[in-house]
């Protein structure tokens, strides 16, 4: 749990998390599995979060135009 | 095992005698404590290897240039000025070391490592030859190319770090032109890996052979381009001409590492040079066949045949006109960089952009549909083989 | 080096500082990966993330200007790192109760089976993974290639100029 309130410290947090997960997986080919299906599900994982990373940083970038700040608690309102 | 430096040696009888004498010196297997010392070695000889052709290269570009514009380039420092670079060398060491007072320290200091390191550790795939690669890893061009992007991390932090407008532009548009040319260089290089069908460079090479007809270049009219392209997208993220633009020395006052002195930006400068070399090492060895010598001398074979010299030995003189081919496919490659940066006009940042996306990128994806299609449809085969082929069964149905 | 990383990413108060603890972190595990044989997967995790993710993050701190340390309108620090000591004391207490627990289960498993169950030692996995993606998991690649397709264009889209509105 990472409690910072900048968005993209967020973010690196996120990644931090998705490549802990995807180690996970590779790891279960070596010591259960025979058949690399940790290996490929680790590859899904690391492009999946290439995505993310990408269209949460467009976003980020968006609000910062908008609000001229990252702090997440000004993202606290649906209104303009 | 993916073979290595220590598996080529392995093969000779007084390797494993020292290893067994070792082994009784020190009471336990010292198979791992002399690959540890083998690869150590390996790797120090390599990286001064290295950084001594980085620094002839400075010496080299200063020389071609000079006789592209019809002057005389450095002379004075020993014989025909070939000790230039070793008075850089020192000149830039005793310079004084100023960090800017705003700047930030740790990535000021860490930037022209990042890119050192990145350099550096793409020399351990680098294919010299069959034996004395460092190591052959079943990625290895994959991992060349992760490794270059380190490259990019390092530049950006340089130009951010310095906390000068120029430097922070400088260094923009350098980590923005190294990411977007890594795309076609990589698609290109996976359509090569096509026709090989591994990413290791042994795969790679062993597909071509020594002569011109049996390189990769001329296997296929998409590997055709495919080398033009790759080259091109090398060129531009090795961030050098005509795709200087984050060193523009004549506008962003020499951008990323303007802030740098003395022994940083040598640093800096170094690896932009080996990176160059290594670039060319893998347009070699993708397109050019490698460190494969013509009429299958690398190998050793014929010595040990005709001449009946010892296995080993035979295998070394092999290695070393391996070495040979190697060198001298790179440094013709690595001549025609440095005429390419002297005659051509830099681009604009603009054009660089659309040149890669616009041009590069679908020309890119193109060839490497086309290539797939060339593999299902010739069934792997080169042009060469293919016209053979069908001359020789004409020629042997009349 | 990868745990290291990740609590120094945590713990940086400069933001610029956390992206290079990410990019040692990722590092880290390209280099775990390559430990237990998924060769292919470190040199996809080196060049995906540590070529892209973290160039992409550094632009974006760059484009965002977060390094500054401004204070916003509640007073407080914006940068903050994660609490104070006594999050850290507790959260690394809890992190070593749970590896302890964890352990004990693992080892338990793992006694009760042979351990010739590992990966044969350097196959050519970027062969196998190939075939794998292609016949059993086709459809899984399928859709990660629909959802980077729509990753592009929504990067693309947000990230348009916007037109000025004229209220």
């Amino acid at each position: 749990m990472i409690a910072r309130k900048n968005i993209i410290a967020m973010l690196l947090g996120i990644e931090l998390i998705l490549n802990a997960s995807a180690l996970n997986f590779a790891a279960y080919t070596k010591f259960v599995n025979n058949n690399l299906d940790g290996h490929i599900l680790s590859l899904f994982i690391i492009v999946i979060a290439a995505a993310e990373a990408s269209v949460g940083l467009g976003i980020v970038i968006r609000f910062f135009q908008l609000r001229e700040s990252i702090h997440i608690d000004d993202a606290a309102t649906l209104q303009n | 095992m993916n073979s290595t430096v220590v598996t080529y040696l392995s093969q000779s009888k007084e390797f494993t005698n020292t290893v067994a004498a070792l082994s009784k010196a020190l009471g336990f297997d010292a198979t791992s404590l002399v690959a540890f010392v083998i690869f150590f070695i390996g790797a120090l000889i390599v990286v001064g290897a290295l950084a001594t052709i980085g620094g002839l290269g400075t010496y080299a570009e200063r020389k071609i240039s000079a006789d592209l514009q019809m002057r005389q380039g450095p002379n004075r420092v020993g014989p025909y000025g070939i000790l230039q670079f070793l008075a850089d060398g020192v000149k830039m060491i005793l310079k004084e070391d100023i960090i800017p007072a705003q700047a930030d320290r740790f990535t000021f200091i860490l930037a022209p490592f990042l890119c050192m390191i990145g350099v550096f550790a793409t020399l351990a795939v680098v294919p010299f030859s069959s034996g004395l690669m460092l190591s052959d890893i079943n990625v290895g061009v994959f991992y060349l190319v992760g490794m270059a992007s380190l490259v990019g991390v390092g530049v950006f932090l340089g130009g951010y770090s310095s906390n000068s407008k120029w430097s922070m532009l400088g260094g923009m548009r350098g980590a923005s032109q190294i990411i977007s040319y890594e795309i076609p260089a990589t698609i290109t290089i996976v359509s090569i890996v096509l026709i090989a069908g591994g990413l290791s460079f042994k795969t790679l090479i062993n597909g071509q052979g020594g002569l011109p007809h049996e390189w990769y270049l001329l296997h296929n009219p998409f590997a055709f381009i495919g080398f033009f392209v790759y080259f091109i997208a090398a060129l531009a993220e090795t961030n050098r001409a005509p795709f200087d633009l984050p060193e523009a020395e004549s506008e962003l006052v020499s951008g990323y590492h303007t802030e740098y002195s003395g022994m940083r930006f040598g640093l800096f400068a170094l690896a932009e040079y080996i990176e160059v070399f290594v670039v060319c090492g893998v347009a070699v060895a993708l397109f050019l066949g490698g460190y494969k010598v013509p009429f299958d001398l690398g190998s050793g074979h014929i010595f040990t045949e005709k001449l009946g010299l010892d296995s080993m030995l035979a295998q070394n003189i092999g290695q070393v006109l391996e070495l040979g081919a190697f060198f001298t496919k790179t440094l013709l490659l690595y001549y025609v960089v440095i005429w390419v940066r002297w005659t051509l006009p830099r681009l604009r940042v603009d054009q660089l952009m659309t040149l890669c996306w616009k041009y590069l990128t679908p020309i890119a994806l193109f060839n490497l549909l086309g290539m797939a299609v060339w593999m299902y449809a010739f069934d792997g085969k080169s042009i060469y083989s293919i016209i053979f082929n069908s001359a020789v069964s004409a020629a042997g149905h009349h | 080096m990868t745990i290291g990383g990740a609590v120094a990413v945590v713990y940086s108060h400069n933001l610029m500082h956390a992206c290079l603890y990410l990019l040692a972190s990722l590092f880290g595990v390209a280099g775990l990966y390559a430990v237990i044989g998924a060769d292919f997967l470190a040199a996809t995790q080196l060049v995906v993330y540590a070529g892209g993710v973290v160039i992409l993050m550094l632009f974006a701190i760059m484009l965002t200007g977060g390094t500054g340390n401004r204070i916003n309108r509640y007073g407080l620090e914006k940068i903050a790192s994660m609490g104070n000591k006594k999050t850290y004391f507790f959260a690394g207490f809890a992190a070593i109760i749970t590896s302890l627990i964890l352990l004990k289960i693992i080892a338990s498993v793992l006694r009760a089976q042979p351990t010739n169950k590992v990966l044969a030692a350097n196959d050519v996995t970027v062969n196998k993974l190939g075939v794998l993606l292609a016949t059993d998991h086709i459809l899984a690649f399928e859709i990660s290639s629909v959802l980077l397709l729509g990753a592009l264009i929504g990067a693309a889209v947000i990230s348009r100029p916007r037109k000025e509105r004229h209220d």
